[in-house]
């Protein structure tokens, strides 16, 4: 016959058994009465150089990028910090940013961070410059980061009250992002007519119908009435209105 | 101390003194060494700060390799040479067997962390130095308990050293992991993260957040407050007694 593994749980003395329950009991209660752990937003070090994060990184680069990404955000969800993001240095935040991309080109979080959550603050200096980081690091790889800068046209135009930056993030879209969505590369043609530049609009407008890229039925009557509209007398005096209807 | 006790701690120390462990570990040492004056070397500014904060964080991490390691192969030597069988032939208490090993790992740990704190005699200030020593001993001592738990309870040495390995991993990065836990950016509310929070924090209960002993920032930043030194000490030895227990609760229930 088989012997058992283990013996009964009888066999172990009665000592053993109450010590072995007294210190779980005063682990689990020692460490259920220490306050929780809190980050401070001046606690964010700077990051290791690219090189030596290749080197720390073992051949597995994208985990570590993803493992400092996580690490970065931690310092953002701190307990007990009403606003943590405005607290935080953000040249040490693009910085770190910047090390998370260089470890993993491809990925998107880092530019995600840096146009829709530290861009949020409500500090305009901190705001532009996320979006200096975003516009930056647009450049390297338009047609996988068009989507962050055009997020950051947007927030220029809406939040910052800053026509030209928008434009120039637009017009950055349309001349460098080939991959970009029609939305995006037309952005520049409704922020020239909102910055009251019709002509440059509707040549732009013209010459985008003509190229042939938009295919779209419906988004090519769209255009088309609204080319119509800045060619014909007293044009979109309501741009924002007439386009909302259309959308 | 139970004179039995003291015996198998004596011997278990004579048998690190006989293998190779100190060779082991002053080769570590040297190598270790000799890299962080490498980086002080090439480094253009702070060479010093970069020296001590290197070696400390380096030597930490070997000194628990070779402490864990060491305390999982010499008991799996014992269960291949039978001579755990022949001690527990013995009209000898279990857990005076268990209590005698750990006395004997533990003296070991505490050797290896004076060790390993003295060329800290030279990078860094005394006080600093001291705390330390003392936090890695501390540190060591709960590693060659848990070491000596996982090699009894899974008796092969894989899965010990599997399991001492992610347990060390976890208890240093615990803290971080409560923190992302506890705020995420978005997806609070799921039940997925509701429920990851809870285990997380309930592993917080029963295990210890090892990013706060031996901190490289005593050495190169500001020393520790002793009472902080304290509460280490205190949380060191209550699991070293609760891993003590678990120890001699497995080999109590063992068949041989």
């Amino acid at each position: 016959m088989k012997k058992s593994m283990e013996r009964a749980i009888g066999t172990v003395p009665r000592p053993v058994l109450v010590l072995l329950a007294a210190a779980l009991a005063l682990q689990i209660g020692w460490q259920a009465l220490q306050p929780k752990p809190s980050a401070r937003a001046e606690a964010l070090g700077a990051p290791a150089s690219p090189a030596v994060l290749r080197t720390l990184a073992l051949g597995e680069p994208i985990a570590l990028a993803q493992l400092l990404t996580l690490y970065l955000q931690a310092f953002d969800n701190q307990p007990g910090v009403s606003i943590p993001f405005r607290e935080l240095d953000y040249a040490r935040v693009t910085t770190w940013l910047e090390a998370i991309l260089a470890l993993d080109a491809v990925g998107q979080y880092p530019l995600m961070m840096a146009s829709q959550i530290y861009s949020q603050v409500p500090d305009e200096a901190k705001q532009r410059h996320m979006c200096a980081f975003v516009r930056l690091q647009f450049d390297r790889d338009p047609n996988r980061r068009w989507r962050w800068l055009a997020h950051c046209a947007i927030m220029a135009k809406h939040r910052l009250h800053d026509g030209r930056l928008a434009l120039s993030y637009a017009e950055a879209i349309s001349r460098e992002a080939r991959l970009a969505s029609n939305w995006a590369r037309q952005m520049r043609i409704f922020i020239l007519e909102d910055l009251g530049e019709r002509e440059a609009a509707t040549v732009l407008l013209g010459g985008l119908l003509a190229s042939g890229e938009v295919t779209d039925p419906k988004e090519l009557h769209f255009l088309t009435e609204r080319l119509k509209q800045l060619k014909g007398d007293g044009k979109s005096s309501l741009p924002s209105k007439t386009r909302q209807s259309n959308e | 101390m139970d004179s039995r006790i003291a015996t198998i701690a004596r011997y278990t120390l004579l048998e690190a003194v006989r293998t190779r462990l100190p060779a082991l570990l002053l080769v570590t040492l040297l190598a270790l060494l000799a890299a962080s004056f490498f980086i002080e070397a090439i480094s253009v500014a702070e060479g010093a700060r970069l020296q001590a904060g290197f070696y400390a964080a380096s030597m930490r991490l070997a000194c628990v390799f070779i402490a864990g390691l060491y305390v999982l192969v010499s008991v799996t030597r014992e269960f291949d040479d039978k001579g755990l069988d022949v001690l527990l032939a013995l009209d000898l208490p279990r857990s005076h067997l268990v209590l005698g090993k750990l006395a004997g790992f533990l003296a070991i740990g505490a050797l290896i962390a004076v060790a390993a704190a003295l060329p800290l005699a030279l990078l860094a200030a005394p006080q600093a130095m001291l705390q330390w020593a003392a936090s890695l001993a501390l540190e060591l001592a709960v590693i060659v308990a848990l070491a000596l738990f996982c090699i009894i309870t899974f008796n092969q040495l894989t899965p010990a050293a599997s399991f001492l390995l992610g347990f060390y991993l976890l208890a240093r990065s615990l803290t971080a992991i409560r923190l992302m836990s506890a705020n995420p950016v978005s997806g609070g509310e799921e039940l997925s993260h509701q429920v990851i929070h809870f285990l997380v924090e309930t592993l917080a209960l029963v295990m210890p957040s090892f990013d706060a002993w031996t901190q490289t920032a005593w050495l190169v930043n500001e020393p520790a407050s002793w009472s902080a030194l304290s509460q280490l000490a205190g949380l060191s030895a209550l699991y070293v007694a609760l891993l003590a227990a678990a120890t001699m609760f497995d080999l109590y229930r063992k068949n041989f």
